[in-house]
């Protein structure tokens, strides 16, 4: 069969007729309840918002490269591992996964837009100036230091550090303000997200023929409404503590900072699986259509989904082995945690029998999912060592811990947003991004991860404890140290190139037509970049590749699927 | 070989979709809250601008929406969307029914190898109490060699201390025998499928001189006060016994299917369209009649 | 030659987005209730001075009146879907008065532990606790009342029609979680933690 070319007129000029001037194209964006538009303004935020945390975290690397190193103020080193942890897990980690989301939802499950697309614009638009609120800080924000005391307290901001009397002025109060005005922006795109999932599916798109990205995404939702709230009540009694004089978390009137670090880590640990699930539903999308075979398991995958989204909601604990829990509590947390290690491994097996005995094209996508599956199987054995509470006592809050997080939120969840937006750029823009230079992005940022945080195992084996503004030059840290830094500085040029990448491809990329990689969910079967209506007619799916049924009209799936 | 398929049928062209109307009320909203909890942080004027515009945010959004929700009508343009695969071959895995080799189409049942532990354990104590009869004229020299842990007061005890009767040692000695001959066993009757050819010679022998080997080896750290007094050659001769015993009862056990003779995704109750075959007698679910 | 919509199929029903949405949003909102649920109970008996929760009156007559609100509603519900828009307005408003009288008795009985006991959410931290669990759920009413009354302003301009059952119906579930969620604070507050 001859490999004939996708007929669609440029696909640029035709969904956006008129450009108009710039005030008319901002308006058209700033007023938009579209799902793609806000998808994209979504992502576009977190992107920048990633290369900010990034440059915090190379001022991080630069200040601890050397010892008795002063390149930067203590008082400013607090702020930045501050800033960096809390932007990247709120103004990047969960804004990507809704753009992500946003823009790939709806034209999976066939639907015109989102359930309530107001909600939609709305909740962005609320985490987007929570974002700038954070970030206003630097400036405004009055603390300890004086002004442009942006908060310092930790991205988990313990208590008692944080009440009024350790932290005066308002540098805590603007992380707390900011996120929670970011976690009702997203609440409501959690809300919004389940009602599209459930309510809005095409004809003949049952539960079980979803899409797994849209299965994922609907279970990280769910997740998201009981695990975002929490940390919202909990800054809400942090904020009336330093306001009201109430006296939560205040230990000299009789309250409990213990507390404080339950409901934190009630949300937090839950948080990590929230920012894990739609990396695994990326890899669920990317994995089989460049291995050229269906999902391996697919009730599997969905089930081993739901367990860990039930299952993170009673693991919170395992951060705190140190701080003294009864046998039982902790012996409670360390077998619950493990029990998530049985999920995942299901769901690793199932990504490795799918691409057994597959046809693999290595295309950039792929290859960053194949990096995210060699990686995340490292995070995953030492996140297993870490749940053993005697190992956790040993090393808890060393660079080891930073190393095992790390390894899961770079190693896993950034590798697979790599690989989101060269596999839905096509779609989304029009036009590929440059395989070159994705080669270049993946194996300098692939270089980079492991010359850093593998290394990273090592210094908290020596005793290197996290968060320490330096350290002296007798502790066999320095060449370790500087190897890291080195490291940083090599994944800051794979994202510099990747940024290139994006804005050289814009203009200059090859052009996508509908379906560039040959996959098979509903997007692909609409114009790249897709009407603002997605499909003029509704499409009827009857199976779980709506596209290889019409593709192999003499072989499709819905003869062998339940 | 493949169909094309056009996404956009023609008539389409030209007629107008429904879609919710732009609108700058959410971003209104949104900027009034950030403002009003920035009131908070910064000075009372500020606050109040966000209460303003969350009013203002409100009302306006209740007026997009109420009495009814304002759409605008989308042109549909002429986009077709040709449905295609240039890799139109479809590459069944072909599985020959005699292209396995590695598990088991029948294995004994778990019970089988309970029965061989225990009667292999029955059968070596014969051996080990000849040679507690032999060596040191009493038959509770191998118990208590076994089962000396239980008898707490011993401290570097002597050779008639061992060979006198202890009840403890008795005790832990038949617990520790038990456990292990039936662990043993339940072992042979899942590994004796495995070596196809003289199962008794193998499972019976050679098994219980390399498990003889390694405790050898590795006794004198595990525990040495045994490991000065074990009599290897005896302790060889119980063990065969054992072996010989229990894979005699195990391989004359009734064996069962393993399923192995089942489709892999059927044994899975998995979805694995390259592995089962098609089922020509369903139809598709709503087929129109339309191909 | 076929195209992708076959639609031979009339019987694709899909929930409806507006239930969904709000029982999305009352799950989160369980998670903060939980929360501060789950801090009270947590600081009971944790005093180092001042009242106790023992100076607490148990208010019956106001909870008696929240959840018959939570009937009314529900007999609203069924008017409007019927077509009785008059009666649909009467007991819409049966449902604000209710709710009216329980936000006054959680005023009034605030005003006697701030001014007779001397509780305030600072004294200590039976104040911060209980102030910030019942002005939770004081708050869920005060939104609640908003949301009823603006109703009750265009059923009585004559706005509010038989087909408009469905958005008052999933308006009415939050009225039925706030209603839910005081039985929770109630007992704890009133009967456990007293």
């Amino acid at each position: 069969m001859a490999d004939q070319p996708v007929p669609i007129a440029g696909p640029l000029e035709v969904a956006y007729p008129t450009r108009g001037t710039f005030l008319e194209w901002l308006h058209s964006w700033v007023t938009t309840v579209d799902h793609k538009k806000i998808g994209i303004m979504y992502i576009v935020y977190s992107l920048f918002f990633m290369m900010v945390a990034g440059a915090e975290a190379m001022l991080i690397r630069i200040q601890l490269a050397i010892p008795n190193n002063h390149a930067i103020s203590p008082e400013m080193y607090n702020e930045l591992f501050t800033m960096h942890g809390t932007t990247m897990v709120f103004l990047v980690g969960m804004p990507i996964l809704f753009g992500l989301a946003n823009y790939i939802v709806p034209l999976q499950i066939g639907a015109r837009d989102m359930a309530f697309p107001r909600l939609n614009a709305f909740s962005f638009w609320l985490t987007a100036f929570g974002g700038f609120l954070l970030y206003y800080s630097f400036i405004g924000g009055f603390g300890l230091y004086g002004m442009g005391n942006a908060p310092d307290a930790g991205w988990f901001a313990y208590a008692p550090l944080t009440l009024r009397s350790f932290s005066p002025g308002h540098s805590i109060d603007y992380w707390a303000a900011a996120l929670i005005l970011s976690g009702f922006g997203t609440l409501g795109t959690a809300i919004n997200i389940i009602a599209t999932t459930l309510s809005m599916r095409c004809r003949g798109m049952t539960l079980m023929r979803m899409p797994l990205f849209t299965w994922l995404l609907l279970v990280v939702s769910g997740l998201t409404l009981v695990t975002i709230t929490p940390l919202t009540a909990a800054q809400v009694m942090l904020l009336l503590d330093r306001y009201a004089g109430a006296h939560f978390f205040d230990a000299q009137a009789g309250g409990s900072p213990l507390l404080w670090i339950h409901f934190f880590w009630v949300f937090g640990h839950p948080e990590v699986y929230v920012l894990v699930l739609p990396a695994f539903a990326v890899a669920n999308e990317v994995i089989p259509v460049f291995s050229r075979k269906a999902i391996f398991g697919y009730p599997a995958m969905v089930a081993a989904s739901v367990g860990i989204g039930f299952t993170s909601l009673a693991v919170w604990a395992h951060h705190m082995f140190t701080v003294g829990m009864s046998a039982a509590g902790n012996s409670f947390f360390v077998l619950s945690t493990m029990v998530v290690g049985i999920f995942t491994g299901i769901k690793m097996f199932n990504w490795l029998a799918t691409m057994w005995g597959g046809s693999i094209r290595f295309a950039t996508p792929m290859l960053f999912c194949i990096g995210f599956l060699f990686q995340f199987l490292i995070a995953g054995l030492t996140g297993i060592m870490l749940a053993a509470a005697p190992w956790d006592w040993q090393l808890h809050n060393s660079y080891f811990l930073i190393a095992h997080f790390h390894y899961v939120l770079v190693g896993a969840i950034v590798m697979c947003i790599f690989a989101a937006v060269y596999y839905w750029y096509p779609k989304a823009m029009g036009r590929r991004l440059s395989e070159t230079l994705g080669k270049w992005h993946f194996w300098v940022f692939v270089i980079g991860f492991h010359m850093t945080f593998d290394t990273m195992h090592f210094v908290g084996f020596l005793g290197m404890p996290r968060s320490i503004y330096t350290y002296e030059a007798d502790r066999g840290w320095n060449t370790l140290n500087m190897v890291i830094s080195i490291g940083a500085f090599i994944q800051t040029i794979g994202v510099l190139i990747f940024a290139w990448n994006l804005v050289y491809s814009y203009f200059y990329g090859e052009e996508a037509g509908s379906d560039p990689w040959d996959a098979w969910t509903l997007e692909w079967a609409t114009p790249s970049p897709p009407p603002v209506y997605n499909f003029a007619t509704e499409p009827e799916v009857r199976s779980r590749r709506p596209l290889w049924d019409i593709k192999h009209p003499q072989d499709p799936d819905w003869k062998y699927e339940p | 070989m493949s169909e094309q398929i056009h996404l956009e049928p023609k008539g389409m062209v030209g007629q107008h979709i429904a879609m919710p109307e732009p609108t700058a009320w959410p971003i209104v909203l949104a900027f009034g809250c950030t403002m009003a909890v920035a009131g908070l942080l910064t000075s009372w004027g500020i606050g109040i601008l966000g209460g303003v515009l969350i009013v203002a945010g409100c009302v306006g959004w209740f007026c997009d929406v109420l009495p009814h929700e304002k759409h605008e009508e989308v042109e549909i343009l002429d986009q077709p969307i040709i449905i295609t695969s240039h890799r139109a071959l479809v590459e069944r895995i072909q599985v020959h029914p005699r292209h396995r080799a590695h598990l088991p189409v029948e294995t004994y049942p778990v019970v089988s190898g309970i029965k061989g532990g225990i009667a292999g354990g029955i059968a070596m104590i014969i051996p080990a109490l000849i040679y507690g009869w032999i060596a040191h004229h009493s038959i509770w020299y191998p118990v208590n060699l076994l089962g000396g842990a239980g008898v707490i007061h011993w401290r570097n005890p002597s050779v008639a201390d061992i060979a006198a009767f202890h009840w403890q040692g008795l005790l832990v000695a038949l617990a520790i025998h038990v456990i292990t001959c039936l662990l043993v066993g339940m072992l042979y009757g899942a590994m004796l499928p495995m070596v196809p050819r003289h199962p008794i010679v193998l499972g019976g022998i050679l098994a219980p001189l390399l498990w003889t080997g390694i405790l050898h080896s590795s006794m004198g750290i595990i525990n040495p006060a045994l490991d000065e007094r074990i009599a290897w050659g005896w302790f060889v001769i119980s063990q065969v016994t054992f072996g010989i015993t229990a894979g005699i009862v195990v391989s004359r056990q009734e064996r069962v299917p393993t399923g192995q003779s089942l489709p892999f995704a059927a044994r899975l109750g998995i979805e694995a369209p390259g592995l089962m075959h098609s089922r020509p007698d369903v139809g598709p679910p709503r087929d129109g009649g339309k191909h | 030659m076929s195209t992708v919509p076959l639609f031979t199929d009339e019987s694709w029903q899909m929930p409806s987005k507006g239930k969904v949405a709000m029982l999305s949003l009352i799950i989160g909102e369980c998670g903060i209730f939980g929360i501060f649920l789950a801090a009270y109970i947590f600081y009971l008996g944790h005093n180092l001075s001042g009242p106790t929760p023992s100076i607490l009156d148990v208010p019956v007559f106001n909870t008696v009146c929240l959840l018959s609100s939570s009937l009314t509603i529900w007999l609203a519900e069924r008017a409007i879907e019927r077509g009785e828009i008059r009666k649909f307005g009467a007991l819409w408003g049966l449902t604000i008065l209710l709710g009216l009288e329980f936000i006054t008795g959680t005023a009034l009985e605030w005003y006697a532990l701030i001014y007779r006991d001397g509780l305030t959410i600072s004294t200590n931290l039976f104040g911060t606790t209980f102030y910030s669990l019942v002005g939770l759920h004081a708050t869920h009413v005060v939104v609640g009342l908003v949301g009823l009354t603006t109703i009750m302003i265009f059923t009585l301009l004559g706005k509010v029609r038989q087909e408009h059952a469905h958005r008052v119906q999933v308006f009415a579930l939050y009225w039925h979680f706030v209603d839910a969620v005081w039985v929770v604070v109630f007992t704890v507050v009133y009967l456990v933690g007293r």
